[in-house]
């Protein structure tokens, strides 16, 4: 008898969560193929390490942009390759919940929920990121009080207000912290004149990258090739250049979460200013991030204590309680 | 013809009563499920998932 699972299908990671033992895989959402022949060479953190750096034959890509299946075929090899990791056959097929993006369309749905049948699920559900994320932050959403997430994920970033265990207020946008790296690379071809690739420009964001000014800044030398001659070129960025480059994704977030705030009901807004509002998501452990929001919102701002797995926590919750909290998956409502 | 009509007021009573009964039941499910699944939110059924992503959490730091 297979063990169910919550998958958290995230742009960035995936994230898998077994019924009773707890989370058994946390991998990058890559899946590195041999061109030619279509095989699969990598899937995960190797094929992570493959990014930018393979031969001609090798393609190393992410099959997910912006939370939704860019390539359906890749997703459901990447995720029955990942369930067969934790011990899915076809013999043992469990029931799954999958985390995906509030705003994904009928389409993309469709297209997840497919993909996991095929992987090997029996039968799969869908959750709303920010619901989950809710739960997984460990946040009193039972309650008749007004709790508010900023969920900040690889390719997408929902706000929600929940509120006796269901969303009163959500906003979302298509922009994440991948889109923060490619502002950087973006930036420093066209002021530097170097092209970088999109995991130097990660270690940038990760070394400098702040959406605030901060104390303890430093410079980072930044290693690419040279446009004009082709040539590898070494450069000094600043952390004021990155929050440059990076300003317009960042207020693209900010207004998302003022856009939120102001959907949220006048008796569960004054709830914020008690509460706070907590930041989970990778892209939420951007320095400065929630000084940022703070400011531009006067609602305090928390990290939630584990960023990185709320989501999938969240759905592991879901998948523990199961026939509880069916009424939540989105088919369910519709 | 008096007896007929009796017989139909009764039958109509009858099915009244017992489409009520039928619906009150419905109504209270309604309450049961929002309330379990309000419970199934409770911090007190989340301990064990939080719990054990904590213990998680320790053995990798």
């Amino acid at each position: 008898m297979a063990r169910d699972l919550a998958i958290d299908l995230g742009t960035a990671n995936t994230l898998v969560y077994m019924k009773g033992k707890g989370i058994v895989l946390n991998e990058p959402s890559v899946i590195a193929l041999n061109r030619q022949t279509g095989e699969v060479l990598a899937t995960g953190r190797e094929a992570w390490q493959m990014i930018g750096r393979t031969p001609g034959y090798i393609v190393a890509v992410r099959p997910l942009r912006g939370g939704a299946i860019t390539d359906f075929e890749i997703t459901e090899r990447m995720i029955r390759l990942l369930l067969q990791r934790v011990g899915v056959s076809r013999f043992t097929r469990p029931k799954v919940v999958i985390c995906v993006p509030s705003a994904i369309t009928e389409v993309e749905r469709r297209a997840v929920t497919d993909a996991a049948r095929r992987a090997g699920a029996a039968d799969a559900q869908l959750l709303e990121q920010p619901m989950a994320a809710a739960i997984g932050a460990d946040l009193p959403i039972d309650e008749p009080v007004g709790n508010m997430v900023i969920d900040i994920g690889g390719g997408t970033s929902e706000t929600a207000v929940i509120s006796l265990g269901g969303i009163v207020a959500l906003e979302a946008v298509r922009v994440g912290s991948f889109d923060i790296d490619a502002a950087i690379q973006s930036y420093v071809r066209r002021e530097h004149g170097i092209a970088v690739g999109e995991r130097t420009a990660e270690e940038v964001k990760m070394a400098i990258g702040s959406a605030e000014p901060m104390e303890d800044e430093t410079q980072a030398e930044v290693r690419g090739r040279d446009l004009m001659t082709g040539l590898p070129k070494t450069v000094v960025l600043t952390p004021e250049e990155i929050r440059f480059a990076i300003d317009d994704v960042v207020s693209s977030i900010v207004s998302s979460v003022v856009r939120c705030l102001a959907k949220a009901p006048p008796e569960l807004a004054q709830d914020f200013l008690v509460r706070g509002m907590y930041l989970v998501g990778g892209g939420g452990l951007l320095r400065g991030l929630a000084a940022r929001i703070e400011r531009e919102t006067q609602v305090p701002v928390k990290m939630s204590n584990m960023p990185l797995e709320a989501v999938v926590l969240g759905a592991g919750h879901c998948i523990e309680h199961y026939d509880a909290l069916k009424g939540m998956f989105m088919g369910a409502r519709r | 013809m008096t007896a007929g009509i009796v017989v139909v007021v009764l039958f109509v009573i009858g099915a009244g009563l017992l489409l009520g009964f039928s619906r009150r039941p419905r109504q209270d499910e309604g309450m049961a499920t929002f309330r379990r699944h309000i419970d199934a939110l409770s911090p007190e059924a989340r301990r064990d998932v939080m719990d054990r992503a904590r213990r998680h959490e320790q053995e990798r730091s």
